[in-house]
């Protein structure tokens, strides 16, 4: 079962055989003896494991931050992945110093985490600003806490990474220059040009083995059949791309959620993107789930199987024979029972190119405002002319075996007119179509009513001018 | 400088603990006030800075022996079973596996003062300890844990505390699920059916508290090595020297061949404060096969079986007159232990924090069918508080008082316990600087819920008092090199809290060198005098003044070197930055290091001792937080806007260190406010929070503004340092503050924690 695996760890080749699911944390920290990465909870819920995920992408590298305690070593290939060793050089990085500075490490197990994700920012993104760099870390937990020093110390490193910051130079050059990384950095994208052309991945689909592309939710579930079975890991192997038609957009199946978030496409159409992608898991999850994968996982929460009901997608499901298309609010049979024959994967998911009087929100109610699942999240869409409802789709998580797309209500509006009346009229519709039951995550009753919250912040949100305040209460 | 051995008395709880302790004969000369100091109260950096933001600390987590095994434990799936039989043979024959020990090829070893064994055929909750496997690796070993066959007798269980205490419910004791130590526990002062009597209002009212889990982020572990008949162990621990005792006594061996060594530590709170079963299975597992073994504990044992916060329900009478003095105070409560005896309680602020002549507490303290619970940050004291200022508040409210002007007006000027008076009590400065910087007066609402539109905003405040204060025993020995650098040394540990750094502070100090010229080393069994385990806001205020007389005695030994030197008399010298001057010229001098080089010894060692404790007086330390809150009652979200901290907690040695503990302990209380809970399925008897997924802990988006302010000096009644310890303060007033902004800012009194936007909603919208 094992499978050949070469890639570049710190600045370092590493070539070896490896059953493709052990993880990349285990490798890291029991082959390599690389303990500075810690394991804390093992499921992407914390970033204490956060490692650097460098590939190459039109001739220049692209860097990422993964949780390595669910990525598994077959999706290393090619790569570059960069543990806090790799960071460390003679003297304090620029991030180092600012959480010595500031006391921002008190029982330290969780730093390197930190020290790791806030050089991933510094490498990944385009512009850097404090509300950003705070962001990149809120899937890091600190049980001590020392969040507010960590504030601190993020502040001061944005402030003197900007002030120092040539835009004569490259970004790889000032980082060097900085010293926030080190100087072999700079020779990292020759070594991987050197190890591409003999890391020849063969994908083989259509055999009826489980294709895994991110696995942020299987590497939680099911570790340990991940193990034991022979599965296909075709992260990053596969095209992923986003592209559009007159008039409609294609996803490419393995697309991650972070690119559907910074899609300019998906980004044109659904101005509301990055608010709602940041209420979706933390940024190093946003980088190794993959779309389809949320929608084969068929979790009753799924948050963006959620979206994309909510919009009425379709979904391109392919097998040796044919290709066929179905849409994703007919793809749900049962609790996670799908129709989809075991020899059949997605291979694209389309969306018509929404029109001009197109109206879309989507809302998720959790526990903890970010990186939580969903007690019920929902999305609408709304196509209207003279205020006429034209076409409408309407979807809600955790309130059903399956997401749950609410086909009567959607039926129900169409021709209905944009009045405070209609609102009353949706709540008292949507209750037909419910089966919630009473979880860890609420009550049922509870469940019912964050519906008709939700509904009402819908309209709220999407005709502020017709429903507002005084209609809603 | 002469010591004398002394039995140290210190109240705590209902409990007089008393120790033999050595002790500095007199009363050191206390430290002036933090302004005229060079190094104490400064925001010094962590002198392990480095080890942490590189990952090159070596956690217990990390360490790595050669030829190590691996060795992972077997638990119980059933929430009440008896072991009917254990067949390892199938697990055996796996490859890479080493040895498996379970209650059929062991000795009984008592475990939890003899509630159980550490293998028991009688499993009293899920997470039970069946067997540990020693295998090569992780993975092998928790392949042998599936292989193990345990034919199981599965008992009727019950993890709620309300039905365990009925006569029909399944029994996990031959005493019943009713701890003897508290069935109930009954305190009474004055006369509390007079005090009703006496009051024009009285308020009844019941809350409930959840149980939360420590999940500190590095998981109990521990690294054991046998040399011969010497065993060590690395342990992740909050108490070395707790370890060694504990493992030499199960292992009867002597404590002189045990060396407990703990260095980093990802975090303890509470957890971590006594020997794990885990260790004492390490060592079997390891004499048996002849190879060191490390043996780690998994996220969801972390949440099943490691111990966690107990739950309350409490039930609350005050009694008040209208012009808000209190006439009586009662408390019904009933807390959970888990499935072995542990403290359950939380009657104590009710006791202490206001005047009230008449006051009856009974407690109940459970046993149900879940993991024991363990002290956690302030135990009892975040569950009694947040029930007991929720209802104070309520009090303040119902006689149409100002909820600070009701604390002013039932202030206790003396303990009310005891009847003694305290050493430093600075609470009314903390309201009054509180209550200005949370801007109390323009951001109250005057009648709850008033606020227009569903968004709401509102502030509401909560006040703390802890034991802390520190004690002896508590040794540090310091020692000075011939080049004038120091090391200070005690038994102690720094689990997070910066230990590293405030001992290297106290002796800079004393000696005038600059901090970088001193090493501190705790952690060590052998190496160390004791020190006390981390926990209950001890250690600062413990090992502090040991390190202050230890570094005094080495200055007093430089004196005597320097007069002989010089031939000056030692009170015609004067001590400054290292080097020892003759008052009368300024050119008779000797640096400390001419001192040590001259006299001819390699170094200088003394060891300091912690003073005894202040008699006929009480210590505590106080404080009250400030809550602003945003409601949105559309969708029941709460949001902490900013936290006020004012407290009186003594001496500040770090100011950066002292502002972690507070932004960590009240960011705790968040989540013990709004977010953490542990649930349990009582039908099935499972725990469904068994990992980070479902167990929510605040992030850095759940942070608010925190403002810190500490109203006092150090309190040299104390210590000569006159530290009260920082730890739990932190943590106990956050989530009753937070209740009560809620409160003002909706109109809605969420008695039940943690406050979840569902528990809004159905109060708001009344679907039960």
């Amino acid at each position: 079962m094992e499978a050949q695996i070469k890639f570049v760890l710190n600045d370092e080749i590493v070539e070896c055989f490896e059953n493709p699911a052990l993880t990349l944390l285990d490798f890291i920290r029991k082959h390599k003896k690389l303990t500075g990465t810690k394991e804390v909870c093992r499921e992407g819920d914390c970033g204490a494991c956060a490692v650097i995920k460098g590939e190459i992408n039109e001739n220049k590298i692209i860097y990422k931050l993964i949780n390595s305690c669910i990525y598994p070593i077959g999706n290393v290939n090619a790569k570059h992945i960069v543990t806090i060793e790799g960071l460390n050089q003679s003297e304090f990085t620029p991030i180092q110093q600012a959480f010595i500075d500031e006391a921002a490490s008190q029982c330290g197990f969780c730093t390197p985490g930190f020290i790791t994700a806030l050089t991933c920012y510094l490498l990944s993104e385009e512009q850097y600003n404090y509300n950003t760099a705070v962001d990149a870390i809120a899937g890091n937990i600190c049980r001590c806490t020392g969040y507010m020093s960590i504030r601190r110390s993020v502040n001061n490193l944005i402030d003197s990474v900007n002030a120092n910051w040539s835009h004569k130079l490259s970004r790889i050059d000032n980082l060097v220059g900085l010293k926030i990384v080190p100087e072999y950095f700079r020779g990292i994208q020759n070594k991987l040009m050197e190890i591409s052309t003999d890391v020849v991945k063969t994908i083989r689909l259509n055999e009826g083995k489980r294709i895994i592309c991110g696995g942020t939710d299987l590497f939680v579930q099911h570790p340990d059949d991940l193990t034991d079975s022979e599965n296909e890991y075709v992260s990053d192997s596969i095209a992923s791309e986003i592209t559009e038609t007159e008039t409609e957009i294609h996803i490419g199946a393995n697309v991650s959620f972070e690119q559907f978030n910074r899609s300019d496409i998906i980004g044109l159409y659904f101005p509301g993107l990055h608010e709602y992608m940041h209420l979706i898991a933390s940024l190093p999850i946003r980088n190794a789930a993959s779309i389809a994968g949320n929608i084969v996982n068929a979790s009753p929460i799924g948050d963006l199987s959620i979206f994309l009901l909510g919009i009425n997608a379709k979904l391109i499901l392919v097998n040796n024979k044919r290709q066929r298309e179905i849409n994703l609010k007919d793809f749900y049979k049962g609790y996670k029972s799908l129709d989809k024959s075991d020899d059949e994967y997605i291979s694209k998911i389309i969306i018509n190119k929404p029109s001009e009087n197109f109206y879309f929100n989507f809302e998720k109610v959790s526990k903890r405002q970010h990186l939580d699942i969903a007690t019920v999240n929902s999305a609408m869409s709304m196509t209207i002319e003279d205020e006429i409802v034209k076409e409408a789709h309407l979807s809600f998580g955790g309130v059903a075996p399956v997401p749950l797309y609410m086909a009567k209500l959607s039926k129900d509006i169409l021709g209905r007119k944009i009045e405070p009346g209609l609102l009353q009229y949706v709540v008292d519709d949507s209750q037909n179509e419910l089966a919630p039951i009473s979880d860890i995550r609420g009550s049922k009753e509870y469940k019912s009513l964050l519906v008709k919250q939700i509904i009402k912040k819908h309209f709220n949100v999407l005709f502020p001018e017709v429903f507002t305040a005084e209609v809603i209460t | 400088m002469s010591r004398k051995v002394i039995k140290s008395v210190t109240n705590l709880y209902d409990k007089k603990i008393e120790r033999l302790a050595e002790v500095p004969d007199e009363k050191l000369p206390p430290l002036k006030n933090n302004k005229e100091l060079k190094y104490i109260g400064r925001g010094i950096s962590r002198i392990d800075g480095y080890d942490k933001v590189s990952g090159t600390a070596v956690f217990t987590f990390d360490k790595i022996l050669k030829n190590m095994a691996h060795a992972r434990i077997l638990r119980c799936p059933h929430p009440h079973a008896k072991i009917r039989k254990i067949d390892i043979t199938k697990a055996m024959n796996i490859k890479g596996v080493i040895d498996i020990i379970t209650k059929d090829n062991t000795e009984k070893i008592d475990w939890y003062d003899g509630d159980t064994f550490i293998f028991d055929e009688h499993l009293r909750y899920q997470g039970d300890e069946i067997a540990c496997v020693a295998a090569e690796n992780e993975v092998i070993a928790s392949m042998a844990l599936k292989k193990i066959e345990v034919e199981y007798e599965i008992l009727s269980h019950v993890t709620d505390k309300m039905t365990a205490v009925k006569e029909d419910a399944p029994k996990l004791y031959d005493w019943g699920n009713i701890s003897p130590d508290a069935n109930p526990a009954k305190y009474n002062r004055g006369d509390y059916e007079q005090g009703l009597k006496n009051a024009d209002q009285i308020i009844e009212e019941e809350y409930n508290t959840q149980f939360v889990i420590h999940n500190p982020t590095e998981v109990h572990c521990s690294t054991v090595d046998w040399n011969g008949d010497h065993l060590t162990i690395w342990d992740s621990t909050q108490g070395i020297f707790a370890v060694r005792n504990s493992v030499a006594a199960a292992l009867k061996i002597p404590q002189n061949k045990i060396t407990v060594i703990k260095k980093y530590m990802g975090g303890g709170f509470g957890a971590k404060l006594e020997a794990g079963k885990y260790t004492v299975m390490a060592a079997l597992l390891a004499k048996r096969i002849g190879r060191p073994v490390r043996i780690t504990i998994d996220r969801k044992e972390m949440n099943l079986a490691v111990g966690n916060r107990p739950d309350s329900y409490q039930r609350l009478t005050v009694g008040v007159k209208n012009d808000g003095t209190l006439t009586a105070l009662g408390m019904t409560m009933y807390g959970a232990m888990g499935a072995h005896r542990d403290g359950a309680g939380c009657q104590w602020p009710l006791r202490s924090l206001y005047k009230c002549p008449n006051v009856k507490v009974e407690e109940y303290h459970v046993a149900i069918n879940t993991g024991r619970s363990r002290p956690f940050r302030a135990p009892g004291h975040v569950q009694g508080t947040f029930a007991f200022e929720s209802i104070i508040d309520m009090a303040a409210e119902k006689i149409g008082m100002d909820p600070i002007e009701f604390r002013l007006k039932n202030y206790a000027e003396v303990e009310a316990n005891w009847e003694i008076p305290w050493t430093t009590k600075l609470l009314k400065e903390c309201y009054k600087q509180g209550a200005e910087a949370i801007n109390w007066k323009s951001k109250r609402n005057k009648k709850a819920g008033e606020g227009k539109g569903p968004v709401k905003r509102g502030v509401g405040m909560a006040s703390q008092i802890w034991w802390g204060t520190g004690g002896p025993p508590a040794y540090a020995t310091v020692k000075l090199n011939r080049d004038g650098s120091v090391h200070v040394l005690s038994g102690t540990q720094d689990i997070g809290c910066g230990t590293y750094t405030i001992l290297a502070q106290v002796a800079a100090e004393v000696l005038e060198i600059p901090v970088e010229r001193i090493t501190v080393s705790l952690g060590n069994t052998d190496e160390h005098p004791y020190g006390p385990s981390s926990g209950g806001s001890m250690t600062a205020s413990s090992v502090t003044p040991a390190v202050y007389d230890g570094a005094l005695q080495i200055k007093a030994k430089l004196m005597s070197g320097a007069s002989a030197l010089l031939g000056v008399r030692e009170d015609n010298l004067v001590y400054s930055q290292g080097v020892i001057y003759s008052k009368d010229d300024k050119n008779k001098k000797k640096s400390i290091q001419e001192v040590v080089r001259e006299t001819h010894e390699q170094i200088l060692v003394a060891t300091g001792a912690r003073n005894a404790r202040p008699q006929g007086v009480m210590l505590n330390s106080f404080g009250a937080q400030f809550a602003e809150v945003e409601v949105n009652l559309e969708t029941g979200k709460v949001k902490v806007l900013k936290i006020v901290a004012a407290h009186d907690i003594g001496r500040t040695i770090n100011r950066k260190l002292l502002e972690n503990q507070f932004h960590g302990g009240i960011i705790q209380g968040i989540g013990y406010a709004l977010l953490e809970e542990r649930v349990i399925d009582h039908y099935t008897g499972k725990v469904l929070t068994t990992n980070l997924h479902n167990y929510k802990m605040p992030t850095i988006k759940d942070a608010p503004e925190i403002e810190v302010i500490i109203v006092s000096e150090g309190d040299d009644q104390i210590s000569a340092i006159g530290a009260k310890g920082i730890g739990e303060p932190a943590i106990i007033p956050t989530a009753g503050a937070i209740a009560n902004a809620v409160y003002n800012a909706t109109g809605v009194r969420i008695r039940t924690l943690p406050i979840t936007p569902d528990k809004i909603l159905n109060q708001v919208y009344n679907i039960g």
